[in-house]
């Protein structure tokens, strides 16, 4: 039960609405003609045919009537006759938190299915950011918010853990190889490529460090890993905080320049990828000097180029590709995953709708971490299980640790009996080693 | 003709007319006001794709209902939708070509060709209509405005049946009910959803020079798998 708000909080968020709003939000919030197209795009919609709150354009209602009733005139002078609506108590923010944060994963489907372009996913994520700005948030968001802002990294994992955890991988290599030129070097001066790492990796899957780890050794890559910045994911983009978003972003970008590094390459995450490449500029206000790229485009490009060696029969099990919404709707990377997916594997399934058009995990938009919402994300993950099943594979490959978990969770939910790996993952094991390696 | 049919068809519809220019107007450059966002990072997707064909394909969308899964899955909602649309334009030029070159209105074929399009248009009005109050998830997100321009438009193009023809020999009341109603529609709309025809080139202008931008517009459906569909 939330403990009572207080009632400015409603007056608070109409107030920061007000210079939130730019000139996409307001056509979007004007655009709106209610015609139901964006409907059936949603598969929270499609899991829930009998509820009609689940509707995009009823959800984006619910913040187009706040800034009809304070900032549009028909809305300000017959509020009734577009349905113009304050929130009367803050309570009422609190069920607007449970539509913006626990009905939506700002996935953009219904976005590319509105005839008037009215971009919803945009609209929710000012909405988030609003109620943020005066502390109404689930709590998954704050607490991994909070640990982004103090300790740098969205799980909290001390400097001294993430440094212990590269140490022991660095010996694994080593002993792998059984050449220390395969230690992963940290902070490196004037590497051509910086990697930046989802800190779940370090937490839950150092396997996909040491998985890259061993690529750039092969290849022969200057390459480096950051001592701190080395959390290329960002909360910003799931709170709606863009102060975050571009304090995030920027850590990030200053220690590449700090490391006079040439490339950023981000290893395989759809929101980090989102957040650092398409969106941290804008939020940080800066025009970064360097280049960044996904670490697909880096091992696509190293096989193209012949300086690794691929047998894909070592990937023989039959595989789907599921496209991370942030990827492939707000970023246009979604041919270069299936490029290499198709080098490393013998039997790529396409699963349908694919590309743009595919539907979300049910885990975007932070809900991964928004315990609470559980039971209504499985619930809408059966469009996407339906998807999965329908390929008959046994492997769903996805560039994005958010979708990693949230397929490991439908998955286990719906019985698929499938397996879920990361292209790093499919490379790695797909290797040829012929030689060793000489490092520059 | 009588100087109350004169005054509706010519005066009236010039002041409205008028009236609904200074009002968009006044709306454009309440929306021009606030300030557009920019993209600072490098642009992602594929070499082919870029912010004006982005637009492009953008403001293509009302015509290419291959485009949205949304109207690739409605193949019946997008014919409505083009009928209906039509009709409407066919009515407004019509409001213009009754006063100002009646001629063109004289073959029988045109008036009757009008008034198949506006019969047409007013029954998928009464569609719209039913469809809204039917369908529980349009039903929430409708409200009073939605409503009343639909049945605006759905009583304006019934009336428009009997105008059509042009006979004020014959009796002014289709007439004068058509200009009447014509005078009030051009009040009513800047204020009402239906002006969303003034936002399409701006809404869809932005959304597609970012999807441009960012590699994902125009979109590549690739293959399909033949049997697999949710």
């Amino acid at each position: 039960m939330p403990e009572k708000l207080e009632p400015h909080k409603v007056k608070k968020v109409i107030e920061r609405m007000g210079k939130k709003l730019n000139r996409q939000m307001v056509g979007s919030l004007v655009g709106c003609v209610h015609c139901g197209m964006c409907t059936q795009s949603c598969h929270y919609v499609l899991a829930n045919p009998d509820d009609p709150t689940f509707a995009p354009a009823y959800k984006a209602d619910q913040v187009r009537k706040i800034f009809k009733r304070n900032f549009d005139w028909i809305g300000r002078v017959f509020p009734w006759w577009v349905k113009a609506k304050n929130p009367y108590s803050d309570e009422e923010l609190e069920k607007l938190k449970d539509i913006v944060f626990g009905k939506c994963t700002n996935c953009r489907r219904c976005s590319i299915n509105c005839p008037m372009g009215v971009d919803f996913a945009t609209l929710n994520r000012m909405a988030r950011g609003l109620l943020v700005s005066v502390g109404i948030m689930p709590e998954g968001v704050a607490v991994a918010s909070k640990d982004q802002w103090e300790i740098g990294n969205q799980m909290g994992v001390l400097r001294e853990d993430y440094l212990e955890t590269l140490e022991w991988l660095s010996d694994e290599l080593e002993n792998e190889m059984k050449d220390p030129a395969a230690r992963i070097r940290i902070d490196k001066m004037d590497a051509d490529v910086v990697y930046a790492i989802n800190p779940r990796e370090i937490k839950y899957d150092p396997r996909t460090i040491s998985d890259a780890a061993r690529i750039f050794y092969l290849v022969g890559e200057n390459w480096t890993m950051a001592s701190d910045g080395w959390d290329m994911t960002n909360f910003g983009l799931f709170s709606g905080d863009d102060e975050l978003g571009g304090a995030v972003a920027r850590r990030l970008f200053e220690k590449v320049i700090e490391l006079r590094g040439k490339k950023l390459v981000l290893s395989e995450c759809g929101h980090g990828y989102r957040s650092t490449r398409c969106e941290g500029p804008n939020w940080a206000g800066m025009d970064v000097p360097f280049e960044m790229e996904s670490s697909v485009m880096t091992m696509l490009r190293y096989i193209k180029e012949g300086k690794i060696k691929i047998d894909r029969t070592k990937n023989n099990l039959p595989v789907t590709f599921h496209d991370s919404c942030n990827n492939a709707r707000s970023c246009g990377f979604f041919e270069e995953p299936r490029e290499l997916l198709n080098l490393v594997a013998t039997d790529f399934r396409e699963m349908y709708p694919n590309r743009a058009e595919n539907y979300c995990c049910s885990g975007g938009g932070g809900a991964m971490s928004m315990s609470e919402y559980t039971p209504l994300r499985l619930k809408a993950a059966k469009v996407k299980a339906d998807q999965l099943k329908a390929t008959g594979a046994k492997v769903v490959v996805t560039t994005c640790h958010n979708c990693v978990d949230a397929l490991t969770d439908l998955i286990r939910h719906y019985k698929l009996g499938m397996k879920v790996a990361q292209l790093v993952n499919l490379v790695s094991s797909a290797l040829v080693i012929e030689k060793k390696v000489v490092l520059p | 003709m009588s100087e109350t049919l004169r005054f509706v068809s010519d005066y009236l519809q010039l002041m409205a007319l008028s009236f609904m220019a200074l009002v968009y107007i006044l709306r454009i450059r309440w929306l021009l006001r606030f300030k557009a966002g920019r993209e600072r990072q490098a642009p992602s997707g594929s070499a082919d794709t870029n912010p004006r064909k982005g637009i492009l394909y953008s403001w293509a969308n009302i015509a290419s209902p291959w485009a949205m899964e949304s109207t690739r899955q409605n193949p019946f909602f997008y014919a409505q939708f083009v009928l209906f649309h039509l009709a409407v334009a066919a009515n407004i030029i019509m409001s213009f070509i009754i006063p100002y070159a009646p001629g063109l209105m004289r073959p029988g074929f045109v008036v009757r060709g009008l008034q198949g399009l506006f019969l047409v248009g007013c029954l998928i009005g009464c569609y719209r209509l039913y469809r809204r109050l039917s369908d529980p998830f349009i039903r929430q997100i409708s409200t009073p405005d939605d409503y009343f321009s639909l049945l605006l438009l759905t009583v304006w193009l019934f009336v428009s049946i009997w105008a059509a023809p042009n006979r004020p020999d014959q009796g002014e009341a289709p007439l004068l009910a058509y200009f009447i109603m014509t005078a009030f529609f051009l009040v009513y709309v800047p204020f009402s959803k239906i002006s969303h025809y003034l936002y399409y080139p701006f809404t869809r202008y932005y959304f597609g020079k970012s999807m441009g931008y960012r590699g994902v517009y125009p979109i590549k459906r690739g293959p399909q798998p033949k049997s697999t569909k949710v």
